[in-house]
């Protein structure tokens, strides 16, 4: 033990020395790698998702993540067919479509843009029986904006409401 | 107050990271780890700073970083007991000549690598060692037999 130098023991530096670290290594990589198969498994996003309703007349598809990263940018689809005659196609867009989100562009653009009970009202106008309306919401999540929000959509034919999806969106940070 | 939280989770994550990772691989600083360090530093300041390029954000994100550090280093002056926890044992590789085979293990390492730190050291032989110590930093130490 004389010999040893100073500070270390034989007991502690070469028979029980990392005794507890190498569980605690193997540990913590199992954790990462976990992390990481989640983060395939788009547990973080932000992989899109389709979100469909339909009605008689008409039925919407929302093909979007639902779980989005801060700063990520992202597409929303709306697809809406209408089966007969929608004369003045409306979507109502919860709030949370645009809350804590840059809207960099919607295309093509909606014919008129209001506001009902704080939700967002794209006006699209009409859609003939048998045609398909595709609208496209380019997005990007604002740093700020963690945690989940709703982002309903509501498809009207002027204030008649058709049909409605319920989605959430969470934002990691 | 974003950028105080991000850059503590930063600080916190690869304070993590460095040690589940083994002292023997962030000791050494080839090619590949130094652009390994680089593209990690680069991936982390996005993860702090984001979009934020004020000179007050600069000042946050290094300043959050600066304490933590002093944090981290009064921690195990102040409490033996964190030491192994913070910084880790050194450790005997080699013992009056004989490698200490377990202890190698533990760290991922080869007798080769131990003979090849101890050639750096001009010791040719690890018979000739009688203690060999990786030390908390991941840098092997050599203490010849006298004589």
């Amino acid at each position: 033990m004389a010999d040893l130098p100073d500070f270390l023991t034989l007991r502690h530096n070469r028979d029980r020395a990392g005794i507890h670290e190498v569980p605690f290594r193997r540990a913590g990589t199992a954790l990462v790698a976990l992390f990481c198969l989640a983060g395939l498994l788009n547990v973080f996003g932000q992989r899109p998702q389709s979100s469909t309703a339909a009605v008689s007349a008409a039925s919407i598809k929302v093909y979007a993540p639902t779980r989005v990263r801060l700063g990520l940018y992202y597409e929303a689809r709306f697809t809406i067919d209408a089966h007969s005659d929608v004369k003045n196609a409306t979507l109502v867009l919860h709030s949370g479509w645009a809350e804590g989100h840059t809207i960099n562009t919607i295309e093509p653009s909606p014919i008129g843009e209001a506001s009902r009970d704080g939700k967002l009202v794209l006006e699209l106008g009409h859609i003939p029986a048998g045609q398909t309306h595709l609208l496209f919401m380019q997005l990007q999540v604002n740093p700020t904006n963690v945690g989940r929000r709703s982002q309903d959509v509501a498809l009207y034919d002027g204030d008649t409401l058709l049909t409605s999806i319920d989605r959430t969106i969470t934002i990691f940070p | 107050m974003d950028i105080v939280v991000r850059a503590f989770i930063a600080f916190v994550v690869i304070l993590f990271l460095t040690r589940i990772v083994g002292r023997r691989e962030l000791s050494s600083l080839e090619p590949f780890d130094l652009i390994l360090l680089v593209t990690i530093g680069d991936l982390v300041q996005q993860g702090v700073t984001q979009n934020d390029f004020s000179l007050t954000g600069m000042v946050l994100a290094i300043g959050t970083i600066a304490v933590l550090t002093v944090f981290f280093s009064y921690l195990p002056w102040r409490f033996q007991v964190l030491r192994p926890v913070l910084e880790g044992v050194p450790t005997i590789l080699v013992d009056e000549g004989n490698v200490v085979e377990k202890n190698l293990k533990r760290h991922r390492m080869t007798q080769e690598e131990v003979a090849a730190a101890a050639r750096l050291q001009n010791v040719p032989s690890l018979s000739d060692v009688r203690w060999a110590v990786l030390e908390t930093n991941g840098q092997i130490s050599f203490i010849k037999k006298s004589g």
